[in-house]
């Protein structure tokens, strides 16, 4: 058994504290999370959300019949695409999305409240009392050392404050900001008068005590997702000019379209973005606070970082992994991130080996491969779903990236998989996924699925999915919530095959 | 008077819903510049609490004729399948089949189209009018342009790719509309490459119309009361008048075992045999007399008339009408037969109060003595000039607003403009016009035609003055407060509206030297003025981003100094200024009309009041009069002491309704209209004037009728009653 530092014990002990007062903001938190008790939902569709029943497992037997289970192997939690941001940073580029498509949600009404939403699934994680946490990606938005910080606070435990600057905010939802086209809490409906300053104050995330395994996403390396840092944006990053608008005149060059399956967060030629950049530098720019704390990061301190905080062995280069979870379960984490810019998924050279000597020194466990990117939609996917193919003991292959609740099954000579994506915490529904693998009577495996709401004490936790419900942009119109067969299930597996 | 007010009050106050029912109309109407259908179903579909909407094309300006009829400003929607947004109120929906076309019923009232005549579209040629639509959005023709509905699917059966497939009106319906507001802030969110935006919402329609209506309504509905007051007080004073005739009959058949509820019922009886054929006239003669003219502005509103759901409130009134008088009759009789039967035959007076010591001197006339005869009544005097007094109060703000609602189509100040002229001259002009005799104010005015800074394209009529804008505009100020800085400005509503300002928020426009403008927004104006699409700024900052801004002098010319001469004085560089011309502003006609025919029906019923005062009088000191006239009294006498009793009547009346109008009623309406215009609604001299000159028209007519009246019976009979 794992002993428990005097680091852990103090942040648990402060966590129960702020658990009793509701972080200091409102009602004590009773909800699990857990949406087999309880969901968010709007029976009305009038885009409000209310409390309604659960949603059962129900059964998915595409890939083997349903068998009784026969113990419980491990339980895992998958949280992914938290995009904890910085909003006052000068280094957003808010307005791309105006020039719509490929260009989508580079603004959003809730995006200052992303660190409590994701200390609320971390809540609700910790009700699940799972073995282990896949943190699957996108953990941050904007490459930004603060951002880094806060997050990774947010799941150790203790006192967040994601603020920048001055410790205010200074973003684009300042009520004096003129532009219409930006959701302002204190103007706008639904009117929420003081949100910005209530978004910036410091607090109390209880952490998660189990391990926290981490994949890495386009966003925690790149601008939005979509640039490696250069001269230009880290000096915007820790500067004091901000853009606010679209530079007259700028068009999007004909032609440009998404990848297929690609990302919600943008186009991937990210010399686009640079270009951007340029002109609007040239253009209107905003007066902010400075602060070197929004310092980007490199993709070799992002990688550091995330495998010092999981007591990974060092290695800045990919963030590629196998660990086993309990006896009888491995997770392959696969890592798809472009390191020279562009949101969507790319296969590194010698990936597709490596994979494979893991899948082979799996032996008798189960395996479930994880990346951000799925990789159906990532260049050189196919060659390692041939991998994962030829492979019996793979059950899953799980990603985050698309926000969008996911699971399709893959059939394969040799037994097939489930190929699963979960929602992101930034857009609707704001929810992770709770895993529970099972040996089947027969020597089959089962994967009981639920999802979790986030339970963020106070009232913040519930403006943020109620704006992220709203968002025209966002995961509602966009069915991120995906079907009743993406949600609540039990997906049955048939005993390997050789 | 009561059915009037209950018609009016339903057919308007109601009629808005009825229209919506029928109408099926939406919650949110948006046009924009033409934009490709796809592109706008995915924007309003991602919207949330969406029930459904339809996109559809409006061409505007289209030239239509039938008949000697034409009209070069026609709007022409073009409709695909989906929910519609108009009530069928004739004949049927469009089917597809080509040459078809559905026009408003206030259209078709007005050029006399019938179903299935024809109406000739450029373009198109002659199209079979199959329907007649209501639709509560807009008003009707004439009061708005002619609106008419062709079928997408006919127009691209005829002219196939060549049809134009892109939409410019989005047509949305909400599942709860008290989400209006967030679905807007999203709307305005996603709007983006979307140009002219213009968002017209049900409750904003309601609002306009309520504003509109709830004048009249709360008028009538006012007047009403005042009227039933009126009534109840008089009955109720005629009743009594008349049980006091009748005590000695009373006592007789109390004396000879006749039960007190009898007497009651019979004297009840007889009212009831009255007042049935009284109110039945009064109720059809309200109801006819009132529901074809609303029916007709209702037409033009584009809303239904009440139809069968008026029978029941008229029912209503119509017992009303009965109930009052039979109560007024049967309680006196009720409380005098409870009396013990000798204090009856003896003639007792019915109980009343102790009456206090007379403080008129024994030299008092004839008139002086009708005043203390009218006197004598203290509760119903102070009642029934009370009532007089507010009939009053109401004539004279319906005069007044009848006058400014005429201001608002000719006079520019009504709307916040305080100048009366205008100088193509340069400022260096500004000292030497100061000099000529009239001229109380003058300053260079500039404006530019802007457009918002984020690409919606909304055009906005920038204002500037050197100094205090409010010497020379002052629209009404509905929210926050004037420009205090160099750096603020102030915002119409329209506006405020369109780009989601409020005070303390940015307004950034774009002039048309290129240059941005970002300014504090200190407050929100009503301003009719394009659409309240409109800003002040200080002149200094408009000129320090545009200095090409055009300019012309503002001339304010003093109060009483005649404008004429001082524009004679400017030359040929001096101009008037233009009121505004706001649309919807020809349904002034109609709304002063009625304020005007109200004012009538409440100078009748003061005309009533003051007859029944000189009645009543007259029917109380029968002996009174009987005794003067045996002394010689002849009708003049009489008359004196009529004018006398109604005179004490009169002058608090007039008094009291002259003080309501103009310290109450007046400045509380024009803040309520506020919200449109800068309304004077203090009745002045002239309607003042009339109202007194009414009253005293009324009051010599009621004392010479009762006079005339009374003089006609035998003085012995009056001395034995």
């Amino acid at each position: 058994m794992r002993r428990v530092t005097r680091r852990e014990a103090l942040i648990e002990l402060t966590a129960a504290g702020a658990l009793l007062a509701g972080c200091g903001s409102g009602a004590p938190v009773t909800d699990s999370g857990s949406t087999v008790v309880s969901t968010w939902t709007d029976a009305m569709g009038t885009g409000n959300l209310e409390r309604s029943s659960g949603e059962a497992l129900l059964a998915r037997t595409e890939l083997g019949p349903a068998r009784e289970g026969a113990a419980i192997l491990t339980t895992l939690a998958h949280v992914t695409d938290a995009h904890v941001l910085d909003a006052s940073s000068p280094a957003r580029v808010p307005f791309l999305d105006r020039l719509g498509e490929p260009f989508q949600s580079t603004f959003r009404p809730q995006e200052t409240l992303t660190a409590q939403v994701l200390a609320g699934a971390v809540r609700a994680i910790r009700g699940l009392r799972p073995d282990a946490v896949i943190q699957g990606g996108d953990l941050i938005d904007n490459a930004q050392s603060n951002e880094l910080t806060w997050a990774l606070e947010a799941i150790r435990g203790g006192a967040v404050r994601p603020a920048s600057g001055r410790l205010g905010y200074y973003g684009v939802q300042l009520a004096e900001n003129p532009d219409p086209f930006y959701y302002r809490p204190d103007l706008d409906a639904p009117q929420h008068l003081g949100l910005l300053s209530r978004a910036v104050r410091r607090f109390i995330s209880p952490g998660l005590p189990t391990p926290v395994y981490p994949v890495l996403g386009d966003h925690d390396i790149l601008v939005a997702g979509e640039l490696a840092p250069t001269d230009v944006t880290r000096g915007l990053a820790v500067g004091e000019h901000a853009l606010w608008e679209l530079p007259r005149g700028l068009e999007l060059p004909p032609g440009l379209s998404l990848t297929a399956g690609g990302s919600p967060d943008g186009p991937p030629v990210p010399v686009l973005v640079d270009q951007f950049l340029v002109q609007a530098l040239a253009g209107p720019k905003v007066r902010v606070p400075a602060d070197p704390a929004r310092r980007q990061l490199s993709a070799h301190e992002v990688v550091a970082e995330l495998r010092a905080a999981a007591r990974l062995p060092a290695d800045s280069g990919l963030l590629d992994y196998a660990v086993d979870v309990g006896r009888s379960v491995r997770l392959i984490v696969v890592d798809l991130a472009r390191r020279a810019g562009g949101s969507g998924g790319r296969v590194h050279p010698g990936q597709a080996d490596w994979l494979s000597a893991e899948l082979d020194n799996a032996g008798k466990r189960w395996v479930i491969v994880v990346s951000h990117h799925p990789l159906v939609s990532s260049e050189g996917g196919e060659q390692l779903l041939g991998v994962l193919d030829g492979h019996p003991r793979v059950i899953a292959a799980i990603a985050g990236h698309i926000h969008r609740n996911e699971i399709i099954p893959r059939p394969s000579p040799a037994g097939g998989y489930w190929m699963i994506t979960t929602a992101s915490l930034i857009d609707y529904p704001q929810q992770a996924r709770a895993i529970r693998v099972l040996e089947t009577a027969g020597g089959g495996v089962a994967l009981e699925m639920w999802m979790l709401d986030h339970v963020f004490g106070g009232d913040l936790g519930q403006i943020s999915r109620e704006l992220a419900y709203l968002d025209a942009q966002g995961g509602r119109p966009r069915r991120f919530s995906g079907d009743r067969l993406d949600r609540n299930v039990t997906l049955y597996r048939a005993p390997a095959r050789g | 008077m009561l059915t009037a007010a209950l018609v009016v009050s339903d057919s308007l106050g109601r009629g808005f819903d009825r229209g919506v029912r029928a109408a099926d109309l939406p919650d949110i109407i948006v046009r924009f510049d033409p934009a490709p259908r796809g592109r706008v179903a995915r924007r309003v579909a991602a919207l949330p609490d969406v029930a459904g909407f339809s996109l559809r094309q409006e061409a505007t300006g289209v030239f239509i004729e039938s008949g000697p009829h034409s009209s070069g400003s026609a709007s022409v929607e073009i409709v695909g399948p989906g929910r519609r947004g108009y009530a069928i109120v004739g004949g049927r929906d469009l089917t597809g089949r080509p040459g078809q076309v559905l026009i408003e019923r206030g259209l078709a009232t007005s050029w006399g189209i019938p179903l299935g005549g024809t109406v000739e579209l450029a373009d198109l040629g002659a199209q079979r009018v199959v329907g007649f639509t209501q639709s509560p959005d807009d008003v009707s023709y004439p009061l708005a342009v002619p609106r008419l509905y062709l079928s997408r699917t006919a127009l691209q059966a005829r002219f196939g790719t060549q049809l134009d497939p892109r939409v410019n009106v989005a047509q949305i319906w909400l599942r709860d509309p008290r989400n209006l507001d967030e679905v807007l802030v999203q709307a305005r969110a996603t709007s983006y490459g979307l140009h002219g935006l213009r968002f017209v919402t049900r409750s904003g329609v309601r609002v306009l119309i309520d504003q509109a209506a709830g004048i009249v309504i709360d008028l009538l509905v006012a007047l009403s009361v005042i009227a039933l007051v009126s009534a109840v007080v008089m009955l109720a004073a005629s009743a009594r008048a008349e049980v006091q005739r009748r005590l000695r009959a009373i006592g007789v058949r109390r004396a000879v075992g006749a039960p007190r509820g009898h007497l009651a019922a019979a004297q009840g009886l007889e009212a009831l045999l009255a007042a049935v054929p009284a109110a039945t006239l009064g109720v059809v003669a309200g109801a006819l007399a009132t529901y074809s003219p609303t029916s007709r502005l209702l037409t033009l509103l584009n809303e239904p008339p009440p139809g069968t759901g008026l029978v029941g409130p008229l029912l209503a009134v119509w017992l009303a009408a009965i109930a009052i008088p039979v109560l007024a009759a049967a309680w006196p009789a009720w409380r005098a037969a409870g009396r013990p039967a000798v204090e009856l035959l003896a003639g007792a007076e019915l109980p009343r109060r102790r009456a206090r010591a007379s403080t008129w001197g024994p030299r008092a006339g004839l008139g002086l003595l009708g005043a203390r005869l009218a006197g004598a009544r203290r509760v119903r005097l102070v009642t029934t000039a009370t009532a007089l007094g507010m009939s009053c109060a109401f004539i004279l703000l319906m005069l007044a607003l009848a006058s400014a609602l005429s201001a608002l189509e000719t006079d520019p100040r009504a709307l916040g403009k305080r100048y009366q002229l205008t100088a193509g001259l340069p400022s260096s002009e500004v000292a030497h016009i100061r000099q000529i005799p009239g001229v109380q104010a003058v300053a260079p005015r500039y404006e530019v035609r802007a457009v918002d800074s984020f690409s919606l394209h909304e055009t906005i009529d920038v204002i500037a003055y050197p100094g205090d804008h409010t010497v020379f505009e002052a629209p009404a100020l509905l929210s926050g407060t004037r420009i205090s800085s160099p750096r603020q400005a102030e915002v119409g509503a329209g506006l405020a509206d369109a780009l989601g300002l409020v005070p303390g928020s940015t307004l950034a426009i774009e002039l048309p030297s290129g240059t941005e403008l970002r300014l504090r927004v200190s407050g929100i104006v009503g301003s009719f003025d394009h659409d309240g699409r409109v800003a002040y700024v200080p002149a200094a900052a408009l000129l320090a981003a545009d200095p090409s801004a055009s300019e012309v002098l503002a001339i304010r010319v003093r109060p009483g100094a005649d404008v004429a001469a001082v524009s004679a004085a400017l030359g040929p560089v001096a101009a008037p200024a233009s009121g505004a011309i706001a649309r919807g502003v020809p349904l002034v006609d109609t709304l002063r009309s009625i304020l005007r025919a109200v004012a009538i029906v409440d100078g009748l019923v003061c005309l009533y009041a003051l007859l029944q005062t000189c009645a009543l009088t007259v029917q109380e000191r029968r002996r009174t009069i009987a005794v003067l006239q045996a002394l010689g009294a002849a009708g003049p006498a009489i008359a004196r002491l009529l004018a006398g009793a109604v005179l004490a009547l009169v002058v608090p009346a007039a008094v009291l309704g002259v003080l309501l109008e103009r310290l109450v009623l007046g400045p509380i309406l024009a803040k309520l209209a506020a919200g449109y215009a800068a309304l004077s609604l203090t009745a002045g001299a002239p309607e003042v004037g009339a109202v007194l000159g009414g009253l005293a028209l009324a009051s010599a007519a009621a004392v010479a009728w009762v006079a005339a009246q009374s003089t006609r019976g035998a003085v012995v009979k009056g001395l034995a009653a």
